[in-house]
């Protein structure tokens, strides 16, 4: 008998289709958070997105909040208009700052990592705060690892000029750290309890 | 903005993995190409471009951030902090090096012009294995599905904010506000998609989009598998 496929439906668990949304919907508002910036003095751009990086690895933990922002990366590579300016496609993750696009999925990973110390996340309310600040540090690390590295080898630039150049950002990137760390503090319960 | 437009072109017909296999081919090559040889990428980047019915211009145009970027990388590189101020051939090292980023663009703006998000989805799903590949395939649908709802949930979150007179608040003050409350309408959101997707009996083993390759598919791996090769074979 010519088999069609669907003798045997494997239904997909509780828990994982429950973590699955939630790093869907972080993905997606990592893409409308690309597209949301505020205009500093000197015309450095504070732009929203980290915070979806952020805030994925410390709602979601180090395996989906990983997860959430590798499909944030992926549907980007797929062509959908999800970085910044309402960019996709290969080219971008081949161009200057795509580092810092490979950076964010190991930087959601360590930040879920540190602030949670397992694989499934905790409830938001319940971590601590010096973690949460650590985690966010050390999250900052392997993208502005990845993401100045690369900029260096695709703009022909030394990495002392590659890292300086990136400096306004990263002195931007510190306040987002402590606006995250803030809203864990104050927001933690309202997190949480969703 | 860069988006999918339906078409008969050779590159439409073509399967996405065969397409997503040169582009990463094409992307080696360019990133180790210089002289001629990058040039004649270009060419083919560019003819790529204009079979899916679209201008080169236009398709930069739709990366100008991208190029902006690029153009600024050689200023810095040529930049020293002191006499002479600018080093012409640091400067020219660092354009030769963005210069290759430029065909790898107009390729991706060929991709996406040619390429519905659906096929990518199912070479993802066909290509990762396992459950991997699954969620990654099917998360990337639902990613796309809810940026514009969660686009919408978010400017509610802003005008409510700016409503109240938050917009004329100091930016951490702005974001301290946006953040939390955009992050609690997506989570509120994820529950409702959870409760869909049981509902729908989501599977690990659902029935994929059908693929298939063809000859032309052959030749544009076999394209590809050349490209990739190429910077070891021309050392």
């Amino acid at each position: 008998m010519a088999s069609n496929g669907t003798e045997t439906v494997e239904l997909v668990e509780k828990e994982t289709i429950r973590n699955f949304s939630r790093a869907v919907v972080i993905a997606a508002l990592t893409a409308v958070l690309a597209q949301f910036s505020i205009p500093l003095p000197g015309g450095i751009p504070f732009s929203f997105q980290p915070f979806g990086v952020f805030f994925a690895g410390l709602v979601l933990g180090p395996l989906w909040g990983g997860c959430a922002i590798a499909l944030y990366v992926l549907t980007g590579v797929a062509g959908a208009p999800v970085f910044s300016n309402a960019t996709g496609g290969l080219g971008v993750i081949a161009g200057p700052t795509g580092g810092f696009l490979l950076g964010f999925v190991a930087g959601a990973v360590v930040i879920g990592a540190v602030a949670h110390r397992r694989p499934s996340p905790r409830p938001v309310e319940t971590l601590t705060l010096p973690w949460v600040l650590v985690g966010l540090l050390g999250g900052l690390v392997p993208i502005y690892v990845v993401g100045v590295s690369w900029l260096s080898a695709v703009a022909g630039l030394g990495l002392p000029q590659a890292a300086t150049s990136m400096a306004p950002f990263f002195l931007g990137d510190l306040l987002k750290v402590a606006i995250s760390v803030a809203v864990v503090a104050t927001h933690g319960e309202l997190l949480g309890r969703v | 903005m860069l988006t999918y437009s339906p078409g008969d072109s050779p590159i439409h017909r073509l399967d996405p993995r065969s397409k997503l296999c040169f582009q990463f081919g094409f992307a080696i090559a360019a990133l180790f190409s210089s002289g001629p040889r990058l040039a004649a990428l270009f060419v083919v980047a560019a003819l790529a471009v204009s079979v899916t019915g679209l201008s080169p211009l236009r398709a930069l145009w739709s990366y100008r951030v991208v190029l902006v970027v690029l153009a600024i990388a050689p200023l810095i590189a040529g930049f020293t902090p002191g006499p002479p101020w600018f080093r012409l051939d640091r400067a020219a090292e660092s354009l030769r090096a963005v210069a290759r980023v430029v065909p790898i663009l107009l390729l991706s703006a060929a991709y996406i012009r040619a390429t519905p998000v659906r096929e990518t989805r199912a070479a993802i799903q066909r290509t990762i294995p396992g459950r991997a590949g699954q969620l990654l395939g099917t998360g990337v649908a639902l990613t796309i599905r809810f940026v514009p709802v969660l686009r919408e949930d978010v400017r509610e979150v802003r005008d409510a904010i700016a409503a109240r007179g938050g917009d004329r608040r100091p930016v951490h003050e702005r974001a301290g506000r946006l953040v939390p409350l955009s992050i609690r309408r997506a989570l509120a959101r994820s529950d409702e998609l959870a409760v869909a997707l049981e509902a729908r009996c989501f599977a690990w083993n659902p029935t994929l989009p059908r693929l298939q390759f063809s000859r032309p598919d052959y030749l544009v791996v076999g394209a590809a598998v050349v490209l990739t090769v190429s910077p070891l074979v021309s050392g």
